[in-house]
């Protein structure tokens, strides 16, 4: 699998991500709160496939998801970018191969997104306090995407572990 | 296009496509809270909504295809190609009934939604929910009439049984509808016993709360909550829900009281937008936004 063909791929699970998100994710809401699987999917990217952030695929993602949603157009795309890079980064200098730190590093990126967020749906006017946010939507969403996160990130692993080894580079094995 | 960059590119250049990005998205963060509800950005989130309304639709046959699939697995068990094949035929007429079964209750809910609106002596349009929010911080559902079909901001959307929300973005072949459930919104609203005026607000748990009650107002269990039409926001008249629990005791100017919606939202299918009432004086002249609820809260004497 060539680079270009990797990113291909990598931009239809984008594509498929966001598929999924209109179409299944609010069927499948426990209480109000359902995951964000594109959130999940840039967040386990970042980790499956550290040493080639994918840049402007986490921020387009990020930018579909606020036209397709009701937020400030802008706002996920900022978020998911930082949230990416920062995972990447954090993933290559953190990684001891064993599986709980890339977890840890994608749920603690996931609560981070989704808790800011909230916030700053809060600060441009939702009549909610953050407590409010935090408590009712933030964490319970950021702990529906951990539970996606757990059946995503295997796949995206599996997935690059035959690209990494044709470009000898570097991924976290399953253990 | 390359979306991925390889090891060898300069790290310089990622970092300033990273700073690149993350600047552009403040820039539109910042355009998107100043311009109007018609603005650029607006309108795109609103196109986008609606053509991935068509996706979202697929979503409800999602529940009815695993079963399909689990009946397919059972089928392919079968060794006999006798039995097989009387299993076919029953599956046809299970679906022949099946079919005929969401046809009666469809017309069910379509006569009580013509029930609804000769009570009222509601013009309306009638529509069909294709789609729910992308997001959980929201509650809106996307319905497949728009402008085409007279509609426009600020309408009243009611279920078989009540209020269920407002019109706060319309294209011209759907339109979002936000829910009273929101946290953004705000019905004006009065009980029918005692006519105290309020504001019905929802909230992040999906509860609706009757706020900005007079301190010395009577609230009982059971009180019936109507809206009241002030400031223009909703249709005046309509029953929102029942008040299920007072909060404060009488006299403290906190008052607060929790109000059950008069149905199911969440298991509605179809929908009528209220164009205007022959008895009330309507208000619904479009002078709404998702905001115009909180808007009549603020000239309710609310906050």
């Amino acid at each position: 699998m060539t680079p270009a063909s990797a990113g291909v791929m990598k931009a239809v699970g984008a594509v498929i991500a966001l598929i999924l998100q209109v179409a299944l994710a609010p069927n499948i809401a426990l209480f109000g709160s359902f995951p964000c699987i594109p959130l999940v999917y840039v967040m386990a990217l970042g980790v499956a496939d550290p040493a080639n952030a994918s840049i402007a695929l986490s921020f387009l993602t990020g930018l579909a998801c606020d036209l397709l949603g009701s937020g400030p157009v802008g706002a996920l795309a900022f978020l998911f970018l930082l949230a990416h890079v920062a995972t990447a980064r954090v993933f290559l200098v953190l990684d001891n191969d064993a599986l709980f730190m890339p977890f840890a590093i994608m749920f603690a990126g996931m609560f981070a997104v989704e808790t800011l967020y909230g916030f700053l749906l809060v600060a441009l006017g939702l009549p909610v306090s953050l407590l409010d946010a935090f408590l009712n939507r933030a964490a319970p969403c950021a702990l529906y995407d951990c539970v996606v996160a757990v059946i995503v990130y295997p796949l995206l692993v599996v997935l690059f572990s035959r690209t990494a080894k044709e470009l000898k580079i570097r991924t976290p094995k399953l253990r | 296009m390359a979306l991925n960059f390889q090891q060898k590119n300069s790290a310089l250049v990622r970092r300033v496509l990273v700073i690149a990005l993350l600047v552009i998205a403040l820039v539109l963060i910042t355009l998107y809270a100043r311009e109007g509800e018609d603005g650029f950005l607006h309108s795109a989130q609103s196109s986008a909504s609606d053509a991935a309304s068509v996706v979202g639709g697929a979503g409800q046959g999602i529940g009815g295809a695993l079963d399909a699939l689990g009946k397919g697995v059972d089928n392919l068990t079968a060794d006999d190609g006798t039995l097989s094949s009387l299993r076919t035929q029953n599956e046809e007429l299970r679906a022949m009934v099946a079919q005929a079964e969401e046809y009666r209750q469809e017309a069910l809910r379509l006569e009580e939604l013509l029930d609804l609106k000769s009570s009222y002596s509601a013009d309306g349009v009638g529509a069909r929910i294709i789609g729910k929010s992308t997001q959980a911080w929201s509650q809106t559902v996307t319905i497949n009439k728009g402008s085409a079909d007279g509609l426009r901001t600020g309408l009243t959307v009611m279920g078989t049984t009540g209020v269920i929300g407002q019109t706060v973005s319309v294209s011209e072949h759907a339109a979002t509808v936000r829910l009273i459930t929101d946290p953004q919104s705000g019905v004006a609203a009065l009980l029918q016993s005692s006519r105290a005026q309020g504001i019905v607000r929802g909230s992040l748990e999906g509860i609706l709360y009757l706020e900005n009650v007079d301190a010395d107002a009577t609230i009982e269990v059971g009180d019936v909550v109507l809206t009241s039409g002030l400031g223009g926001s909703y249709t005046s008249g309509l029953i929102v829900g029942t008040v299920v629990k007072v909060d404060s005791a009488q006299g403290d100017s906190s008052r607060r009281a929790v109000v059950s919606p008069n149905g199911e939202i969440s298991a509605l299918e179809e929908v009528l937008v209220v164009l205007g009432t022959s008895s009330s004086d309507d208000g619904s002249d479009g002078s709404a936004s998702g905001g115009s609820g909180t808007n009549a809260a603020d000239k309710g004497g609310a906050e």
